[in-house]
């Protein structure tokens, strides 16, 4: 009887772990921003090239870099940010992009590969989406404010309101909103900055980097800092007027993501594909009409057919986040963990 | 315990297999459970390294970040969430148990407790969700009963992290407690009545003294869990119900300090299993019937976590 | 008597309903036409995505089927062993092994999770279904150990001592004598084990790497973002798999015992 029972269940794993791994599909894995990519983009991929893609998300550099330092280090592709994109070259994480693998980099807007200063020469990354993050407002249910980060002072949206979680973009929304750098590395200032958030956290409902889009369609939060692809993707298409999406006039933190082959990847040959795919202008410009937002891909915004929330030149006053170095990364993160503990 | 193990009869000494089934366990657990727990206790001593990680320079910064009063209001907040969520689901169970050990159709109450309780952890969090979003279930009936002219926003508070914890745990707490009083001899409670005590009086006297172990285990089934809450906070909280939890996994997901994150671990470690320790101490030997042979309290705590095992995991 | 518990029946009935309530209301949002909040109209088009447009949905089951089963196939052996020792035989560290098979549960899991994940980053373990494996093995032995234990007391050394007299070799008594008799801890040990590894969330959450999403961490990244209310439908089919999973296990388990 026993001996019936394991050996069932001995051939059931069997079973199993044969039909997983079935077959020699070339596959890739890609460690990607949640929201970034249509599915249909990826399936396009697939059917083209045969390469079954596994994508897993992240909702901030910091939980993506975390992911890979622990050990998760079998993707292939990762999306960091600029300043995350230096400290993976620093900490050696990277492989060299071969760029005669990537032919459609020729496809990216030189002004903003000009703006790079995290990979100059884009020897390890390749740029993919410039963009920041910004506020939504309902129009429905709130009026009367400026487009200026002390909206989150208004203690009348009080449990209303989200922010990100996302040490870099809060903090730089702070420092921001008095004057200095987002990447500030003067303790006095980024201490100013924390008195900032604090003033805000009692209006805030919580610090969310991955729901807020959808407590904002459903009417739950009124006021949220986030990416407007994310808002708009979530929100029903019919009602999208109710939404004011702005960049403060304080100015924001912004941010280059770029593809990065991860060192070591298994499936780099399949990861340069992959890219190149994504940089050639008929599929930037789906990615871009899906997120509604401004391409980097020249030959790519003729293509486009919807009209971005935003353009480039809306990022004027943006800047873009940086590697803040050791001492400096402390500071912040010593401040960020004030915000999240004190109530 | 029906017969005190590895006493009399028991095989022992050379040639015996005892050691040799032993092994994989030990083996195992050991490696995967203890070891990983042994670094953690390191760790916690260690400077955290700049990208993640440790570096091999003892220091105690994690213990005195912890010490920090900024940190006390995250493990005030932690203990008021456990112990209220606890003692509401306690207050809920003890009832509900008494009932289904009388009733008379056992099987299908014991069916309505189970499968609310055998659905995934997740999908009930998300149940609540969907109850109490701004589009949800409680707003739409309000609007539509005129109870309410604009949505309620029920999620993201400390109310709702109560409520979702106690939905989440009262089986745990009502199974064990069911299984006890369906043992107890209740005609002692009669008897109790017949020789004029009064109703909470004999409940009091009789019954409760011999349900304790019953309780018990409902109590560190709750309360355990809910005081490493990670999840629930996470999904149904706010800015002012961020719990232990939540701080050990943005140490470690986020923020990239291994050291406080495993300082944190180690406090929370020592807190259960003292506490588990002491209950089990102060509860002596009646623990569950317990033989009163002289058993260390381990051994004893285990048979109290294999009842809770049963009543959770055996009747699934 | 019927009376004098009118109290605790009114405890238990609005139990119930405060238990079912939740998932009274994702069955019925599951039919909901619409793709946000209110109630539109009935549809069972989230139940036909389900089955035929959640591809991601499917590997994630995939994904947790074999966790589930590998690691309770695992677990129970171990475990089981582990008992059979603690129960009859007189060894070393019989005291720490109850020790250490009772410490994983009563702590939280995220320390479980937390300390494994730190574990196999300081041995440079690549995080991935393996390590997902590893872990719910780790979880899942101290129950098996427990509830094959509590089995294995119900007999007295005497049957172990009439083999033995019989003239059967140990491995003879292990295989004829023990593993029978525990046979029935031995199985719920063996389902525990699986329903645990199918339910857990936050352990998984710490040790799992590239493209090992199991089913629970799919929900959890479901309900954070960017779904439809496939869920709802997948929620009802989980629920009535369950149940029906349960209720046979039970049915099954009841044979075993009359046999």
């Amino acid at each position: 009887m026993n001996k019936r029972i394991v050996s069932a269940a001995l051939a059931a794993v069997a079973a199993l772990s044969l039909s997983s791994c079935g077959g020699k599909a070339e596959k890739l894995y890609l460690f990607n921003w949640m929201y970034y990519i249509p599915e249909d983009v990826i399936e396009d991929f697939t059917k083209e090239t045969g390469i079954q893609v596994v994508v897993d998300a992240y909702a901030s550099n910091e939980e993506m870099y975390n992911k890979i330092v622990a050990g998760g280090s079998g993707y292939d592709i990762v999306v960091p940010s600029g300043d995350y994109v230096s400290i993976m070259i620093a900490e050696g994480l990277l492989e060299p992009i071969d760029k005669a693998l990537v032919p459609n980099l020729a496809n990216v807007d030189p002004a903003a590969i000009a703006r790079i200063g995290f990979d100059k020469g884009n020897r390890y990354s390749v740029p993919f989406m410039m963009a920041a993050a910004g506020v939504s407002v309902n129009k429905t249910r709130v009026s009367g404010y400026e487009h200026s980060w002390s909206v989150f002072d208004r203690a009348d949206l009080k449990g209303r309101m989200t922010m990100l979680d996302d040490m870099r973009e809060v903090l730089g929304a702070a420092l921001k909103s008095l004057g200095y750098s987002v990447n500030d590395p003067d303790p006095a200032h980024v201490e100013e900055a924390r008195l900032v958030v604090e003033r805000w956290k009692p209006n805030l409902v919580k610090f969310d980097a991955e729901s807020f889009s959808k407590g904002f369609a459903a009417g739950e939060f009124w006021v949220v800092q986030g990416y407007a692809e994310n808002v708009f993707i979530e929100y029903p298409e019919d009602r999208r007027g109710e939404v004011d999406f702005f960049f403060p006039k304080e100015g924001t933190p912004m941010y280059m993501d770029s593809f990065c082959v991860m060192k070591g990847a298994k499936n780099a040959a399949q990861a340069h594909k992959f890219i190149d795919y994504m940089l050639r202008p008929d599929i930037a410009a789906r990615v871009s009409d899906y997120l509604m937002l401004p391409s980097p891909n020249v030959p790519g915004r003729l293509l486009m057919k919807v009209k971005p929330n935003y353009s480039f030149d809306d990022l004027a006053n943006s800047e873009f986040k940086e590697d803040l170095g050791q001492e400096t990364l402390k500071l912040y993160n010593d401040a960020w963990r004030r915000i999240r503990v004190g109530n | 315990m029906k017969r005190s193990p590895g006493r009399a009869g028991a095989a022992g000494g050379a040639g015996s297999p005892g050691g040799l089934y032993a092994a994989p366990s030990l083996f195992w657990l050991t490696v995967f459970f203890l070891a990983p727990l042994a670094i953690i206790v390191a760790y916690s001593f260690l400077t955290p390294g700049p990208r993640g990680g440790v570096e091999w320079k003892p220091t105690l910064d994690a213990y005195r970040a912890i010490a920090n009063p900024s940190f006390a209001r995250v493990t005030l907040n932690t203990i008021v969430v456990a112990i209220g969520a606890t003692a509401v689901t306690m207050l809920i169970a003890v009832p509900c148990g008494y009932y289904m050990a009388r009733s008379s159709r056992q099987t299908l109450l014991l069916m309505l407790v189970m499968i609310p309780f055998w659905t995934n952890f997740l999908i009930r969090i998300y149940a609540w969700i969907a109850i109490l979003g701004n589009e949800g279930f409680l707003n739409d009936l309000l609007i539509a009963t005129g109870l309410a002219r604009q949505s309620v926003r029920f999620l993201y508070n400390r109310g709702a992290v109560m409520l979702v914890l106690v939905y989440t745990y009262l089986p745990y707490a009502i199974l064990p407690l069911y299984s006890t009083i369906d043992k107890f001899d209740f005609s002692l409670l009669e008897a109790a009545r017949d020789l004029g005590a009064s109703k909470l009086g004999a409940i009091n006297k009789v019954l409760l003294p011999n349900i304790k172990g019953g309780i018990l285990t409902a109590f560190l089934f709750t309360f355990i869990p809910i005081f490493g809450a990670y999840a629930v906070p996470l999904l149904v909280g706010g800015t002012d119900s961020y719990m232990l939890g939540n701080l050990i996994a943005d140490e470690l997901t986020k923020s990239r300090d291994w050291p406080l994150a495993s300082a944190i671990s180690l406090v929370i470690t020592l807190v259960t299993t003292m506490g588990v320790l002491l209950l089990l101490r102060a509860n002596g030997t009646s623990v569950l019937g317990g033989s009163g042979d002289g058993e260390k309290p381990v051994p004893e705590a285990s048979s109290a976590a294999a009842y809770g095992a049963q009543a959770i995991g055996g009747s699934r | 008597m019927r009376k004098r518990s009118s109290f605790s029946k009114a405890v238990f009935i609005g139990t119930i309903v405060f238990l079912s309530l939740p998932l009274l209301v994702l069955v019925l949002y599951s039919f909901n036409e619409s793709k946000s909040g209110s109630w539109t109209g009935f549809s069972l088009r989230w139940y036909v995505k389900l089955f035929t447009d959640s591809p991601q949905l499917w590997r994630a089951f995939g994904n947790s089927v074999i966790v589930a089963l590998s690691s309770a196939l695992v677990a129970t052996m171990i475990g089981t062993l582990g008992a059979v020792a603690v129960n009859w035989y007189k060894f070393r560290l019989r005291k720490y092994l109850r020790t250490i098979t009772f410490l994983p549960m009563i702590l939280p899991e995220i320390i479980i999770g937390v300390s494994l994940l730190v574990f196999f980053s300081g041995i440079g373990l690549k995080l991935s279904l393996f390590t997902v494996f590893v872990a719910h093995v780790s979880f899942n032995l101290p129950f098996v150990f427990l509830l094959v234990l509590a089995r294995l007391e119900e007999f007295d050394f005497s049957i172990i001592e009439a083999a033995r007299d019989l003239g059967a070799s140990e491995t003879q008594t292990l295989l004829k004598v023990i593993l029978p008799i525990s046979m029935p801890g031995i199985i719920s040990g063996f389902l525990t084990a699986v329903t645990l590894s199918l339910e857990d969330f936050v352990i998984t959450f710490f040790v799992t790497g590239p493209g090992a999403t199991t089913l629970p961490l799919y929900v959890y990244s479901a309900i954070r973002f960017g779904v439809s209310p496939v869920i709802n439908a997948l929620s009802v089919v989980m629920i009535l798999g369950t149940v029906a999973l349960t209720w046979s296990t039970r049915n099954f388990l009841k044979y075993i015992a009359a046999k």
